[in-house]
């Protein structure tokens, strides 16, 4: 029973960082029908920029989280003016798909030339050492992902529904054109979206440092697991995201643990392709109807 | 066509102002000359090849890091033959169908007289083919699990060489530490994904076999895996009393420190990567007693050749603490494993080479240990376990057993 919650613990840390990290999928997702492919490399950016502020530099938590944050904007509007927008304008739609993966790949080369290719030590604030309840371990990052995962998809959640502003991101996500109609400038939401995606997937760098280390690849896997992850909660619903997480997080553990440490990563594609199949925009997610 | 292009060209020629055609003139006047100045010492050609980025970073840019040392000292003796030996880097991403590429684009474009690397199992596996065909040496100064001598069953004329601690000796190394000297009973094995773990997995089982006793439980786990909760449930229900393991630095430190959540404290022995420096720091207190066979210990140097190329070293690339020193240690013995035998070869030629390696005349005394004959005709491994000892590592740095 104790290695039951054990591991259910460990896999309900492990589904909130896909969660957060997928999040940042949803946002852009709903807005522009695009998002950035190397989310993954955004969230390893936030964590460099992290490590060499609070670790290497001592700057308080506070200033260095105050950084993250404004690098992951500058970095979100890089990507939407050279990524987004012109693929947007453009008449091919799908550009953006190849466009944001090139412009991971430059940044993750960009850090490995210019910073380093090893993967470091990054100290949680709230210490290394685990909580013991029960003869049940928890690591207080763990703890502290899990709190800040939630929140912040309540957050934005909240946002969209009770704020002006918000209701039109909504609007935008339902129909673009009847809402520039309305007045609403729908260039701005966009790229309000992606501000607001990047400057997560910076601040989830710095939240999961301390359990993946921080290095040059430490976001590929994240990423395109987080993907799968928005995939089955449904890329239009925010609470969608932290059901997809919970369900590969945790069917990873437990079939580690029960099945085959080998087939650790299959049970959660599998539903992947099973959800693809049968509820193609995700369990959470809208019936989109394309009128011809 | 032709004829109408060439008129085009004269016309052009005709045209040209006078000033530019006496520039152009110049400069083609001022490479040639260059050109001529570098012939009769026409650079030999060495190529180098591991992974400079990516994961496996810190083995490749250490083992690069020791053969330029290496290559900077030959040449500033005066070179071999009389010529400076010229290095050609390649970053093979440690990606198995780069290697294959590269390896192509040494052979043939570059035309290089013998061949270092690599780091990763699966990229060498994927390309000593092309040194056998081309009859071109290489020496292998990372790789422990690549083929080495198990290629002389389909190439009896086999090129390839090594000077790491192969999988089939640490494997038995890390057996004998785990029953016979430290007499634990129950081993788990727990190994990552890739051709370097599984390769190791199956030696270690086959090294086990041998004494008659079987794994408790055998688990894995993938690169950037970092919650390892079940596998280590698993090896502990299964009553493991020690724990051996085969990956890289970064997954084995997600090992120490899972372990430190589930409390469970047990015995880490494993492969020579326990001594990375992504281990070491990642897992920190976690990771002391973590024991590992190395060929070379930055801490436990004694030899006068050892703690001169550490001067050097630090010297050169300002690092204290070398990330992989084992690494840098046989990728610095390499060069001079290759230079020695091209000395005594007398030409650049690959079958010779090859015969002067086999045959060493003069011994070598490098950082990893002193070769009198590292290669034989049959036996291309330089390291066997007499060059080999247990390191354990304590407070952040790999010491030798009784520090």
């Amino acid at each position: 029973m104790e290695q039951f919650i054990q591991l259910l613990i460990s896999g309900i840390a492990q589904g909130m960082i896909y969660s957060l990290v997928a999040f940042g999928y949803n946002i852009t997702f709903s807005t522009s029908r695009s998002f950035n492919f190397s989310h993954g490399n955004f969230l390893m950016l936030g964590g460099v920029v992290g490590l060499i502020f609070f670790i290497n530099n001592q700057v308080p938590f506070l200033a260095m989280v105050l950084a993250v944050v404004f690098v992951g904007l500058i970095m979100g509007l890089i990507l939407y003016k050279t990524s987004i927008e012109p693929s947007l304008k453009s008449k091919s739609n799908y550009a953006w798909i190849l466009a944001t993966l090139a412009f991971g790949i430059i940044l993750k080369n960009i850090v490995e030339v210019f910073w380093s290719t090893d993967d470091f030590r990054f100290d949680s604030p709230l210490g290394n050492a685990p909580i013991r309840i029960m003869g049940i371990g928890v690591l207080p990052q763990e703890i502290l992902i899990i709190i800040v995962a939630i929140c912040i998809v309540v957050a934005v959640e909240s946002f969209k529904k009770y704020t002006i502003f918000g209701k039109a991101i909504v609007a935008v996500s339902e129909d673009k054109h009847t809402a520039s109609l309305m007045g609403i400038n729908q260039q701005f939401v966009i790229l309000f979206s992606f501000l607001l995606s990047s400057v997560i997937a910076c601040l989830a760098g710095v939240l999961v440092a301390p359990i993946t280390m921080v290095g040059a690849t430490m976001g590929t896997v994240l990423g395109v697991k987080a993907y799968a992850v928005s995939i089955i909660g449904g890329l239009e619903s925010g609470y969608g995201v932290l059901l997809g997480g919970l369900i590969i997080g945790l069917s990873e553990a437990f079939t580690a643990r029960y099945i085959s440490t080998g087939y650790k990563d299959a049970p959660g594609f599998l539903i992947l392709i099973l959800v693809l199949l049968f509820l193609p925009s995700g369990i959470f997610g809208k019936k989109i109807f394309k009128k011809v | 066509m032709l004829k109408l292009s060439n008129n085009f060209y004269l016309i052009a020629l005709f045209k040209m102002k006078k000033r530019i055609f006496m520039m152009l003139m110049g400069v083609a006047l001022i490479t040639t000359v260059s050109s001529f100045s570098t012939i009769g010492g026409d650079p030999i050609k060495i190529g180098v090849y591991g992974p400079f980025s990516g994961g496996s970073a810190p083995m490749g840019l250490s083992m690069r890091n020791g053969v330029r040392l290496a290559t900077a000292e030959i040449n500033a003796a005066g070179g071999v033959l009389g010529r400076k030996i010229e290095l050609v880097e390649r970053d093979d991403e440690a990606k198995n169908e780069r290697g294959g590429q590269i390896m192509q684009e040494l052979l043939f474009k570059e035309d290089v007289s013998g061949i270092l690397g690599p780091v990763n199992t699966g990229v060498a596996d994927a390309s000593t083919k092309y040194s056998n065909d081309r009859k071109v040496p290489q020496i292998i100064n990372v790789s422990a699990g690549a083929k080495v001598n198990d290629l002389f069953a389909t190439n009896p004329d086999n090129y390839i060489f090594r000077i790491a601690a192969n999988d089939y000796v640490q494997s038995e190394m890390i057996i004998r530490e785990a029953l016979q000297k430290r007499k634990f009973k129950k081993p788990a094995l727990l190994c990552d994904d890739t051709n370097y773990g599984q390769g190791g997995r199956a030696k270690l089982e086959s090294a086990l076999a041998k004494r008659g006793i079987k794994a408790v439980s055998v688990g894995k786990f993938k690169l950037k895996d970092t919650d390892m909760t079940a596998q280590l449930q698993e090896a502990k229900n299964a009553g493991a009393d020690v724990l051996l393991v085969y990956g890289i630095g970064p997954e084995l430190a997600a090992v120490a420190n899972n372990l430190e959540k589930i409390a469970w404290k047990v015995q880490i022995i494993g492969g020579w990567t326990l001594s990375m420096s992504n281990f070491i720091n990642n897992a920190g207190k976690n990771g002391n007693g973590a024991t590992m066979p190395q060929t070379f210990i930055e801490n436990g140097v004694t030899s006068s050749k050892g703690s001169k190329f550490l001067a050097a070293y630090e010297a050169t690339y300002k690092e204290k603490n070398i990330p992989v020193a084992v690494a840098a240690a046989q990728g610095y013995d390499s060069m001079y494993l290759m230079k020695m035998a091209i000395e005594q070869a007398g030409t650049t030629e690959g079958p010779k080479i090859k015969a002067a390696l086999e045959n060493f005349k003069k011994g070598y005394t490098g950082v990893t240990g002193t070769y009198k004959k590292p290669f034989s005709a049959t036996d291309h491994e330089a390291i066997h376990e007499v060059n080999i000892i247990m390191g354990v590592v304590k407070d952040g740095i790999v010491v030798p057993p009784n520090k």
